[in-house]
């Protein structure tokens, strides 16, 4: 499948430092986003060590090497395809790593950094994904979330204590349950989703979700069809909006294959001419 | 947020939230709902929050305290509840009973509100155990394990009845489709089904689906039992134990 992307990352309206870290490496189709935590400029430590972690291990690592010290957790699905298995495997090399590095130097201790990442082959997309950072997948005029986020507030709505609207006015909303760094193993969640053409990802950061309904997302998705220019545009609604926090935005579109039964004879036409 | 009315023959006379503390009741002024009756004792009753439910304690009053016609000593309360007290009765909101407890936990796990903070694990686990006597009720609680089920009423597709494990559902003639639409001129992505947060969203695809007879407008949350209509195909959503 052909894929065209672009990713925005920006400090805000309020803050005064970028903590957040994105990679789109566009030979391989993997897309990459955290959000940093901690103190003084340890957040932005810990978030481009997670994406550095993760493109590195994608790209470079053989997979007949075994990980050293790293804990795999939770159970892996017979039917989950290799690259599918080897994302969440470098979140967990990425996990280990801010821990590590968090337990060797002191002033870092309580760095932590969100983690949402695709990697798309052939038609699987295969998501690894930690904490408050989202997916989300446009098609056909829907926009829907592939992730769940690893929030307080979300898990209170997930047991029915807390309805939707509720959970957007808490002031409980920065609490994680989960984050990279925090423990020297993680839970990741991982989905596989079969793409068609014309399908929009979205990869961002809670400085856009938090700032933009998930209307107008859709909206600016669809007006915007060059991704690079779709992204900036989310991010400066949020800014627009306040732009209380580092917002980051991926997108990547699914081109379409085919450019109808009679493609053929356009190709035939251009080679003659 | 949870709150009491008092009402007298249907009028509402006074309505008070629910908050930390506990919400007294009786015929003299300092109670948070005084209430003017010769039958009301001086300090009739209190509301409260106990371990995330709303429970409500006579004082030994010389008349007695009713929850829905039941004489009680103490009880727990439910949303939608009248507690009686004399000719007076007091209707009981707890729809919302749920951010409160956690007022008091607040201070101690989230010094800086706008920062991203990780709970630390037994934080954490006091937090969801918390959270989980509270949801004890509710629908998606994990005690009561329900399988989000779309059963097939009429139409060609190549299964009769389709449980839903995916974030993403797919209804259409695509290979890829979970529900698979079979025929000539079917669309490939009819509808789509969205697990999130708080329940299952119907969203269009290439069509728009009819949810009990009336054309969505965007992604619908699915209510157990309700009826979709989409390209030829009709079924029902339906949580199954």
């Amino acid at each position: 499948m052909q894929i065209v992307s672009g990713g925005v990352t920006d400090v805000g309206r309020v803050r005064t430092n970028n903590e957040d870290s994105f990679r789109v490496l566009e030979n391989l189709n993997l897309f990459i986003l955290s959000d940093g935590m901690g103190g003084e400029a340890h957040g932005e430590v810990a978030s481009s060590m997670a994406v550095e972690t993760i493109a590195k291990y994608c790209t470079e690592k053989d997979e007949s090497t075994d990980e050293t010290g790293v804990t795999l957790t939770g159970t892996e699905a017979d039917h989950w395809t290799p690259e599918t298995k080897r994302l969440r495997n470098a979140v967990f090399q990425a996990n280990f790593n801010i821990y590590q590095s968090a337990q060797k130097h002191p002033e870092q201790r309580g760095m932590g950094a969100t983690l949402t990442s695709g990697w798309i082959n052939g038609s699987k997309l295969s998501i690894a994904h930690v904490g408050d950072s989202r997916a989300y997948l446009l098609r056909t005029g829907s926009l829907q979330q592939l992730t769940n986020d690893h929030s307080l507030v979300a898990e209170q709505v997930r047991r029915g204590i807390l309805t939707p609207q509720q959970a957007e006015e808490s002031e409980m909303q920065s609490v994680l349950l989960r984050a990279l760094g925090a423990h020297p193993e993680v839970d990741v969640d991982v989905e596989e989703v079969d793409l068609m053409p014309r399908d929009v990802l979205l990869f961002c950061s809670d400085g856009l979700t938090r700032m933009v309904t998930e209307p107008e997302i859709a909206g600016c998705l669809q007006a915007e069809t060059v991704p690079m220019a779709a992204a900036q545009k989310l991010v400066d609604l949020a800014n627009e909006r306040g732009g209380l926090d580092n917002v980051t935005v991926i997108v990547a579109r699914v081109e379409d294959e085919s450019k109808g039964w009679f493609s053929w004879l356009r190709r035939d036409s251009g080679k003659k001419a | 947020m949870a709150k009491l009315s008092l009402m007298f023959e249907n009028k509402l006379m006074k309505e008070v939230p629910i908050g930390s503390r506990p919400v007294t009741i009786g015929r003299s002024p300092d109670n948070d709902l005084p209430v003017d009756n010769l039958a009301v004792s001086n300090h009739h009753a209190r509301v409260y929050f106990e371990g995330g439910r709303l429970v409500v304690e006579d004082l030994d009053s010389l008349n007695g305290t009713f929850v829905n016609d039941l004489r009680v000593e103490r009880a727990t309360l439910h949303d939608g509840d009248s507690i009686w007290i004399g000719k007076h009765h007091i209707k009981v909101d707890a729809t919302a009973d749920t951010a409160l407890p956690f007022d008091s936990g607040r201070k101690t796990v989230a010094p800086k509100i706008n920062e991203t903070m990780v709970l630390d694990t037994k934080v954490r686990r006091d937090m969801l155990q918390q959270a989980a006597a509270m949801g004890e009720r509710s629908q998606f609680s994990p005690t009561r394990v329900k399988m989000p089920t779309l059963v097939i009423l009429h139409g060609k597709v190549d299964q009769k009845e389709y449980v839903l494990t995916n974030k993403l559902t797919v209804i259409g003639s695509s290979p890829m489709a979970t529900i698979r639409l079979r025929g000539w001129f079917k669309p490939k992505v009819a509808a789509q089904i969205n697990q999130r947060d708080d329940g299952y969203y119907l969203g269009t695809g290439s069509k728009i689906p009819l949810v009990n007879g009336a054309p969505i407008q965007g992604p619908v949350r699915l209510n157990d039992g309700d009826l979709i209509e989409v390209s030829g195909i009709r079924m029902n959503f339906v949580f199954r134990e």
